[in-house]
């Protein structure tokens, strides 16, 4: 055998000319789910594939059978039905972050879309894979869990509705079934003042995996709080809703909130690890902060 | 199994396999050689594409899903003889140190300028902030871009488009 050149790569394409029958990219919803039924964990969804390609690069699985769900033009649409807006879930960051609609009534979540990756990734990356994926550090997962959003999993044996704090349950782990698929996220819509706030904490400021992230999100009645959402990555092993210090914000007027107060709550509700991102210590002393700059900004949002 | 696809103006039929990325099928197929490997993970832009009139990292794209899909590379913009003006900016500026990062760099300034032809130097940053320069070199890129957009200003239409 010929020595090959150390400078060489190796070719990481496999031989070509197979017809490959585990590869399937069905054009209707049914298809699909009838696809994952038969296929259950065997099957690898591809959405955008920026989180599924980077798994396989590194070689942390290989993928046998592929869902790719890129022809369904059925959930690429965002639309407003009966006062609650319906994001398919193969809308991409891109799209999220242009949308008017999305603009005008989530801002949160366009200020996030807008903080994933790069331009390069938020043109391929979904609302959807971000969430299936469930990566604790997902730039998405906070801004829907303080909008109160639900997710339509779907199956052939029917869909159920399942609230975004409930979906999360580990690292990378949620309560999907292996012969559903999510293809709407459900978010209800306001007639209320709604403002809100995020902050990512990054080491750069683009193509960064969060450290921590914040997205608080209140609606008025005039100067009351009447609704708080406030939701944390990069702090637990699941994004997560802090609904403690909720509770405490409602009914109150946000000015005779003390900021620094329901900082030290947020440090005090959460649970972060040290990684090569940051420490525990840091994450949590850094919460505080941000949550106090949250607060501060919804306040001059709402005086101007 | 096999795709169609519209590289460069030109409509190709290809056989591919789920395991070829648009970055394989571009270079080793099409022979499309100025879509760059850098990390292969999506990170540093060097592999960038304009696809469906979009900025995408062709490393992170199964082949398959590039089915239908119009691409642009840097071999699409200009040729030797007569570049496109955001290549002759890179030249007049000085922006190429390795070269590497060009052709990303380049197409992500062209993303940028069909949008916004007239970006300020924080919108041209963000516009190429998914390109890594492990040169460092940004200053002179940044240079580049802003240069292009002046230039399409006087021309008035992107002719080489």
């Amino acid at each position: 055998m010929m020595r090959k050149s150390p400078m060489k790569q190796e070719s990481r394409q496999t031989i070509s000319g197979v017809d490959f029958k585990e590869y399937f990219q069905p054009e209707s919803i049914q298809k699909a789910l009838e696809i994952r039924a038969e296929y259950g964990d065997q099957i690898e969804v591809a959405a955008g594939s920026t989180d599924l390609l980077v798994a396989n690069y590194e070689k942390l699985h290989e993928i046998k059978y592929w869902l790719d769900l890129v022809k369904l033009d059925q959930l690429k649409k965002i639309e407003v039905i009966d006062n609650e807006l319906h994001i398919g879930a193969m809308v991409t960051h891109l799209q999220l972050m242009k949308s008017d609609l999305i603009k005008k009534n989530l801002a949160v979540l366009a200020a996030a879309a807008e903080d994933v990756g790069s331009p390069q990734i938020r043109s391929r990356g979904t609302i959807g894979g971000n969430i299936c994926t469930s990566s604790p550090a997902g730039d998405l997962l906070a801004p829907l869990l303080s909008y109160g959003a639900s997710f339509k999993l779907q199956s052939t044996e029917g869909e159920r509705i399942v609230k975004a704090e409930e979906f999360f349950t580990g690292p990378k782990r949620n309560s999907m079934e292996t012969d559903e698929l999510l293809t709407e996220i459900i978010i209800p819509l306001t007639d209320n003042k709604r403002e809100g706030s995020w902050i990512k904490v990054g080491r750069r400021k683009a193509l960064v995996i969060s450290t921590l992230t914040l997205a608080v999100v209140l609606e008025f009645e005039g100067e009351k709080i009447v609704k708080a959402g406030i939701a944390m990555g990069s702090v637990a092993p699941t994004p997560v809703r802090l609904k403690g210090i909720e509770a405490v914000m409602v009914d109150q007027k946000l000015t005779d909130l003390d900021y620094k107060a329901l900082g030290r709550e947020v440090k005090a509700s959460i649970n972060p690890i040290d990684d090569l991102r940051g420490t525990k210590e840091y994450r949590e002393d850094v919460a505080v902060d941000v949550m106090v700059r949250a607060l501060k900004e919804i306040e001059r949002k709402v005086s101007s | 199994m096999q795709i169609t696809l519209t590289v460069n103006g030109e409509q190709r039929e290809l056989e591919v396999t789920p395991y070829t990325r648009l970055l394989d099928l571009l270079r080793e197929d099409l022979g499309l050689t100025g879509v760059k490997e850098g990390c292969g993970k999506g990170e540093c832009g060097a592999c960038t594409v304009i696809m469906n009139g979009e900025l995408t990292a062709s490393c992170l794209v199964p082949a398959p899903q590039a089915d239908q899909a119009e691409i642009i590379t840097v071999e699409g913009l200009g040729t030797r003889d007569n570049l496109h003006p955001i290549q002759e900016s890179f030249v007049e500026a000085g922006a190429v140190q390795c070269g590497y990062c060009i052709p990303g760099m380049v197409l992500a300034g062209k993303r940028l300028l069909d949008e916004n032809p007239k970006p300020t130097e924080k919108e041209v940053r963000y516009g190429l902030s998914g390109n890594i320069c492990r040169c460092t070199g940004y200053a002179k890129i940044i240079d580049a871009v802003m240069l292009a957009a002046d230039k399409l200003a006087v021309e008035g239409s992107d002719s080489n488009d």
